[in-house]
Parts: structure tokens; sequence; C-alpha cells
């Protein structure tokens, strides 16, 4: 029994670990992929810079900086780089401040949603009768609503909307198709035999729905969220460019309705094209990366990298 | 080993029904109602290994679910060392889920593919809040050398994909006994396996039963396995219980025409001229008779149909405690074959 306890044991603290660092190295060989993470790393820096403009001189503002010099809108120059908008305020930093903002909504949007989505899904899914027809019937009514309709609705009975009431918006718009998708893993697994063997362990249902259901349904969650940020970035563009976004802050949708309104459609191209070009890519930046975690997380396609 | 009827018995079926009732065409109708099992009573006598052995869907797992509770009887009651445990509640309830575990047949199902194998195995004790960390790492270690997992740091932190069926199902039988249960049932635990392998798994819960003084119940298709393991075999069909009795009577003297032809479906190498068959199996089915009549009727060939179509044969001890529901038992062997 002595010798038994001097032996020094090997267990790992985190052994997931290497199934992470195996999927990356799945992932690495997916081309999209590497775009994808490679715009988003550049989206990234971008919203980690908008703190630097203002630093410099306080005309750098996004919302309140005024170049004093200028009284219109300007081309790029040295002085700005992308420009200014119609009362000289610099575009550069109102771009910056924009791939915040759209990292904000559309990271904590989806969260919210995959969170809610998951949660909602799995229980459907594993108590089954009456509580799974509530919640799938529930989730159909909120599927079948146009999102943008209600939001608008909303906005025009409450005023202007902050930016976390449209976060929390979208997010409570988002979850019944994600739900629906966790609803079907959780059924096939309910009945699987290693659910059963946690049952004759003496496995309570909350113990069974988040230790053996959960990490076995939440790959696919975070493969919805990737796609899940795509939309909550968009809804939130065509918010603002109608303009229901928050008037106080800076987003790229809201940028678009600036050039819009003041006039400055076909006259700026200096300023219409970066962000709606932003737009774009952040949304196919994060498609992508969703479809490489896609093909990570197939088991065909894993067998045949043949890691194991 | 020798049985002796004055040992204590650990589970007992007394008289259970359980049926399945498939969906009807409507909404709220019934379909057919299959029976799985029909009025089965064992008893499972403590340190044994009790061989359930039938043909796909005759009931054998269902069976086995019933008694770790994973179904619920229509009829018929479950004791567990005399005690019911249908009305188990609370602490009552996991005592139970502790002292009652399960093997199950497809080890590449019945191990969560996201759990490392030190997961798996310690969640029970986990589950149960026994010992602290080191005292689970002590025993996880513990059971792993004793299933042959070892040396277990070789093991602890791969996840199931990187083993092999038979590891996979050596995880499963670790994670069953790490809680030091009273009674395992292994539902066909070699099914998915290759010979050689089967044969390490069938020593290891021999092993088991030596070390742990654990009870087993070990459902089968296979009377060769049943063989190599068993003490008793009890033989169901059709969810009726057709044949009971130690694994010699069983299969050396087999009284139930039904255990005849399933020892005449064993494949015999390198003996066909010398191996005595029974030849108890009609090669085609006849008619199945309208009446409560003996399930095997329509597919045996010892059947008169004036008594078996009609009356159902009740288990009847032939000899010392070797039970046949067959009315041409006794007398089966010298007559017709």
């Amino acid at each position: 029994m002595n010798l038994e306890k001097s032996h020094k044991r090997y267990l790992k603290k985190f052994p997931w670990m290497d199934r992470l660092r195996g999927g990356w190295a799945i992932y690495k060989q997916n081309l999209l992929g590497k775009i994808g993470l490679s715009l988003l790393v550049m989206f990234a820096l971008m919203a980690i810079c908008s703190f630097i403009p203002p630093l410099i001189d306080p005309m750098y503002q996004p919302m309140t900086g005024v170049d004093p010099e200028i009284t219109k809108s300007t081309g790029p120059s040295l002085r700005h780089w992308l420009g200014t908008d119609f009362m000289g305020r610099d575009l550069l930093s109102q771009l910056l401040a924009g791939t915040r903002v759209a990292f904000l909504v559309g990271v904590s949007a989806a969260f919210m949603s995959i969170v809610l989505g998951t949660a909602i899904g799995m229980v459907a899914g594993y108590m089954g009768r009456f509580v799974d027809t509530f919640l799938m019937r529930l989730a159909d009514m909120i599927m079948v609503m146009p999102t943008m309709l209600v939001v608008l609705m909303l906005a025009a009975l409450f005023g202007q909307l902050t930016i976390w009431t449209i976060v929390l918006i979208i997010a409570l718009f988002r979850w019944p198709g994600v739900s629906r998708v966790i609803r079907a893993q959780t059924l096939s697994l309910k009945h699987r035999p290693f659910i059963e063997a946690a049952r004759v362990a003496g496995a309570s249902h909350t113990r069974i729905i988040f230790r053996h259901i959960m990490p076995n349904v939440l790959p696919l969650s975070f493969l919805y969220m990737t796609f899940r940020v795509t939309s909550a970035i968009i809804i939130e563009a065509a918010l603002a460019f109608l303009g229901f976004g928050d008037p106080s802050t800076v987003s790229w949708g809201m940028m678009l309705q600036w050039v819009w309104k003041t006039g400055h459609m076909f006259k700026a191209p200096y300023w219409l094209l970066p962000p709606g070009i932003c737009i774009s890519l952040i949304t196919l930046a994060f498609y992508m990366l969703g479809r490489a975690m896609d093909e990570v997380l197939d088991p065909r396609l894993r067998k045949e990298a043949g890691t194991e | 080993m020798k049985m002796n009827n004055d040992r204590e018995t650990i589970i007992e079926l007394e008289h259970i029904v359980k049926k399945y009732t498939s969906r009807g065409f409507f909404f709220g109708t019934r379909g057919n109602e299959i029976i799985a099992l029909n009025k089965i009573s064992i008893k499972i006598l403590k340190g044994e290994i009790f061989g359930l052995v039938g043909e796909s869907g005759s009931g054998k797992t269902t069976a086995g679910r019933l008694i770790v509770r994973l179904e619920k009887p229509e009829e018929g009651r479950i004791y567990l060392n005399g005690r019911e445990m249908a009305g188990l509640k609370g602490k009552a309830l996991k005592n139970f889920h502790r002292k009652v575990q399960m093997i199950f047949q497809d080890p590449y199902q019945s191990l969560n593919p996201q759990l490392s194998v030190f997961d798996t195995i310690s969640e029970p004790l986990v589950i149960h809040k026994i010992g602290n960390t080191e005292d689970r790492e002590d025993a996880v270690w513990q059971t792993m050398k004793s299933v042959g997992l070892s040396p277990p740091d070789d093991f602890v932190n791969r996840y199931p994909h990187q083993l092999s069926g038979g590891q996979r199902q050596r995880v499963a039988i670790a994670r069953a006994m790490v809680l030091n249960p009273d009674f395992v049932v292994a539902d066909e635990p070699t099914s998915m396996l290759d010979a050689s392998i089967s044969a390490q798994i069938f020593n290891i819960l021999i092993e088991m039963r030596e070390k742990f003084q654990v009870t087993l119940l070990f459902i089968t298709h296979s009377l060769s396995a049943a063989r190599y393991l068993c003490d008793r075999i009890a033989v169901i069909y059709k969810g009726n219980m057709m044949e009971l009795g130690s694994a010699d009577q069983v299969i050396q003297k087999p009284r139930h025409p039904y255990t005849k032809a399933l020892i005449d479906a064993l494949p015999k190498f390198g003996l066909s001229g010398k191996v005595k068959h029974y030849n108890t199996l009609l090669p085609v089915e006849r008619e199945a008779s309208e009446h409560e009549g003996c399930p095997f009727f329509a597919r045996c060939r010892v059947a008169n149909k004036a008594k078996c179509s009609l009356e159902r044969p009740l288990l009847k001890e032939t000899d010392d405690s070797h039970w046949v529901a067959c009315f041409y038992a006794e007398n089966g062997t010298e007559k017709g074959f």
C-alpha cells in the first residue's frame, strides 16, 4: 500500500487541451478557416487600436471630436487618413470605434442567444413530453416573427434604443434556431447507452444534462454562435442605417446612415466604402470561421485526418 | 461451484410482466402490444454468476434493464436483498444505485466521448460523493489495475476514441466496479468484441466475482459463453422462462426442445460426425396456436397439437433444481429424437 502511494501518478489537469490542439491541427489545414481567422485578427487589432486616435488629439474623438479647420466632408489626407465627415469628424477613428461596437454587438448577442438556445434545447430534448411541446411551440412562435419588424416597432414605441437593448432583443429573437438544433442533438443523445450508464450510476437529471449531454452539444453551440454573430452584426447595422441605432455610439451602420442622410452617398466614396466593406468582411470572416469549425467537428473528416 | 439451496437470494424477480405498446395510427390510440417478459420469476443467489440465455428479442436485455431500474415492470415485483425496489426514493434510491450496476453491450456507445477515462471511471464516485480527490484517484487506479488497464498512467488521460474495443469494455467494467457494487448486470458485454478479447473479458468478470464478492447476471445469446462463465443458466424464449438449472444440467442434459435447438445451433468445429443432434426445430414454422398455448409451439418438432397448442406448460422441477416448462420434458430424451 505504501508503495502504491509513493508511486507518482500522471493525471493531467486539463486532458481536453490535447483535443483542442488536435482540433487546431485540423483547423489549420483549412484555407477558408485561415483566411477567416486572419481577417478576424485584423478586425480585433482595429478594435484595440480604436483607443489610440483620441489619445493623440481630442479632435480624433469619433463622436465629439471635430477638426476646427474643416467644416465640410473632405477626402483622405495626411491629417485624416480616411477623410472627414460633414462636420469634420475623423472617419478612421469612427471606423475603428465601429469595429469595437460590431464585436461587442455580434459576440454578446450571439453568446446570449447561444446560452439561451442551448439551455432551452437541452431541457426540451431531455425532459420531453409537455415541457418539450411547450418550449418548442414557443420557439416556433418566436421564429416566425420577423426580427427586424419587431425591433423597428419597439424602437418606434420606446424611442431610441441603447446598444444593450438592441443586443438583448437580438438575443431574445435568435435563440429558437439554436434550440431546435440542440434539442435534436439531445434527443439523439438521450437514448445513448452512456446516458443510461449515468442513470444506472445514480446521476440526477441536472447532472446528466450538464455533465453528460452539455459537453456533447457544446461544440455544436459554438459552431452556431459563429453564424449568429454574423446575423447580429447585420441586424445592428441595418437598424442603425434606418436610424434606430443607439445615437451615442458610432457603429458602421450609423456611419452609413450619416453618409446617406447628409446626401454624400455618391459624392464621398471614401466615406461610404470603408464601413460597407468592413460589414461585408467581418460577416464573411465569421462565416468562414464557422465553416472551418464545422469541418473540425465533423467526425468523418476527423477520421480522414487520421490524428489518432 | 457447487450449488446449495441455503444461500441467500440477492435479487428476486417475482412474476414480472413487461409490455411494450407501439403507438397507434391516430392520436391516443394504442397499437400492438408486445409482451417482452411474461410472468418471469428468477431468484439470483449471492455470489453466483447467473446466465440469462435467449435469442434476439427474447426479452433478456429487458430483464436486465428492469433490474437496474432503466425500465419499470407492468406487473410483478423486484426485490434486492429482500427489499422491494419499486418504491425506493431519495437516499434509499441512491443507495440502491450504489449497489446495482450494469455493463452495457456496446462499448462504443456506452462511454461518453467527451469524458476522459479518469472522468468516466470516477464519475460514479463523484455522484455518490465518496472520498476526496485523492481517495477517488486511489480507487480509480486500483480498479483500473484489476480490470487489466495497466499501467493506469497510460490510460487515464485518454478519450474513448483513443481506445480499442476491448479497452473500452474494460473501462466500462471499471466504471461499474468502482463503487464496489453487490450486483452487476452484464448485458452481452462481449457481443461487439472478437473471440480472444471476449475470453479476456470473461476472465476479468470471473476475477471480479472472486475479488469483490459481486453477483453477476450475465445476459448472452451464446450458450458456450454462458457455460464458460455461469453457475446457473435460465433459458428464455419470447419472454417466457423455458428452462432453468445449473450450467451443466442445462447444457449437458437439456430437457426443453428450445434449449436443444439452441445447442444444435452452436457451430461445432471438426466434430460433426460425433455430436448428437437433437433436431427439435421445425424447418418450417407451423401456424401459431390461437389459444394460450406453449410459446414455442410454432417451431417445435416435438409438440403435440392436441396438448401444446391449447395449454401452456408450467415450469416444473424435473430433477435436482432443474426446472423445465415442457410437457414432454421428462421422457423427451428417450422419445422421438
